[in-house]
């Protein structure tokens, strides 16, 4: 499952241009974002007949260009040009093309009061503190889970195979296995497929490649060894 | 050299420049004196601590108040500025020790408010 943030994230337009993208979405530190917020000084601005084209710099990077599609219809109001030298908060979604990132912004506001800024700046680690936290969090599964062997029965048998805080019961059974081995270079497939007898070897690997995936557990000597990626 | 404003400048308070000599940096602070060449002024930040801010031209224009200074700290611990924006207060004043703190945040979790 992913964990997706259903709100507008503010961020810096250096974790914008860090930000991976898989498929249509893109996602930092493993969470998906898709409406952002940014705060910055324009550098440059540009007016084209449909749009507004800014670079707004927020000092984390070079200056990210925002587009914002003006109404041709409208006299006036939208299309107004805010000069380069004003700093703006904008909301927008990211966008990538050609492997460059951009943002295309539905709303542009100068910035009246700059203690807003330094708001923006705190909201930011916050932010993202808390999404990164809610997605560790999801690997603390809090069903009980037995070492003398799963074999699966007590474990996850009589209990649902609906997933638990974004994992499945073979997701979490293998997470925590891994999460316990106190082995440096970790636990390996085999021991895995040793401890968890009643799970084949390919359910086995699909639950490792997406724990490993949504930044759980990360390979170590090779890709038969992982670790978790939540220090005790 | 290259222009400052395409690369990552760290936002950092006095006591910082020590540790950014020769890179670009961010700083910002209230202006306490300008020298009579308008060439070199002193801002203070949110702890009271100075910066010397050189310029390569004289100043064309009255500065005060709280400023952003953007330039490359030099081998003496100033900044040579590139670029400089006054902080607007014509609606509230700028809650200069509140910066400072959130820059101790910011420092303290790069992780989460990467620079570069």
């Amino acid at each position: 499952q992913r964990i997706r943030s259903q709100n507008i994230v503010p961020c810096t337009v250096s974790q914008l241009l860090a930000a991976e993208q898989v498929d249509e979405t893109f996602r930092i530190h493993d969470v998906e974002i898709s409406q952002v917020t940014i705060m910055g000084i324009i550098r440059h601005a540009e007016k084209a007949p449909t749009n507004i084209l800014y670079k707004v710099d927020d000092m984390t990077a070079a200056p990210m260009d925002v587009r914002q599609w003006v109404d041709t219809d409208e006299a006036g109001g939208e299309n107004v040009v805010v000069p380069p030298g004003t700093y703006i908060k904008v909301a927008g979604h990211l966008r990538s093309f050609q492997n460059k990132k951009s943002l295309v912004a539905f709303k542009i506001m100068p910035l009246e009061n700059m203690n807003e800024f330094t708001t923006h700046i705190l909201e930011i680690v916050n932010a993202h503190m808390v999404l990164r936290k809610n997605l560790m969090s999801a690997s603390r599964v809090p069903q009980s889970f037995s070492s003398t062997g799963v074999g699966g029965m007590g474990g996850y048998g009589g209990g649902s195979s609906l997933p638990v805080n974004g994992l499945t019961a073979h997701q979490s059974q293998v997470l925590n296995l891994i999460k316990n081995c106190p082995v440096p270079e970790g636990m390996s497939l085999q021991e895995l497929k040793h401890q968890l007898q009643n799970m084949s070897m390919a359910t086995i690997k699909q639950a490792v490649e997406f724990l490993s995936s949504e930044g759980h557990i990360y390979s170590t000597v090779d890709d038969d060894h992982y670790k978790s990626t939540d220090a005790e | 050299m290259g222009d400052v404003h395409e690369v990552p400048r760290p936002r950092i308070a006095t006591a910082h420049l020590a540790q950014n000599i020769g890179k670009p940096v961010c700083f910002v602070g209230r202006v306490v004196k300008i020298h009579p060449t308008g060439k070199l002024f002193v801002l203070s930040d949110g702890e009271g601590k100075h910066t010397t801010v050189e310029l390569s031209e004289p100043l064309d224009e009255e500065i005060s108040g709280v400023l952003e200074v953007v330039g490359r700290v030099t081998n003496q611990a100033t900044i040579m500025c590139m670029s400089y924006v006054q902080f607007r207060e014509d609606k509230s004043p700028f809650d200069l020790e509140l910066y400072n703190e959130a820059l101790k945040i910011i420092h303290e979790f790069p992780e989460y408010f990467p620079c570069g």
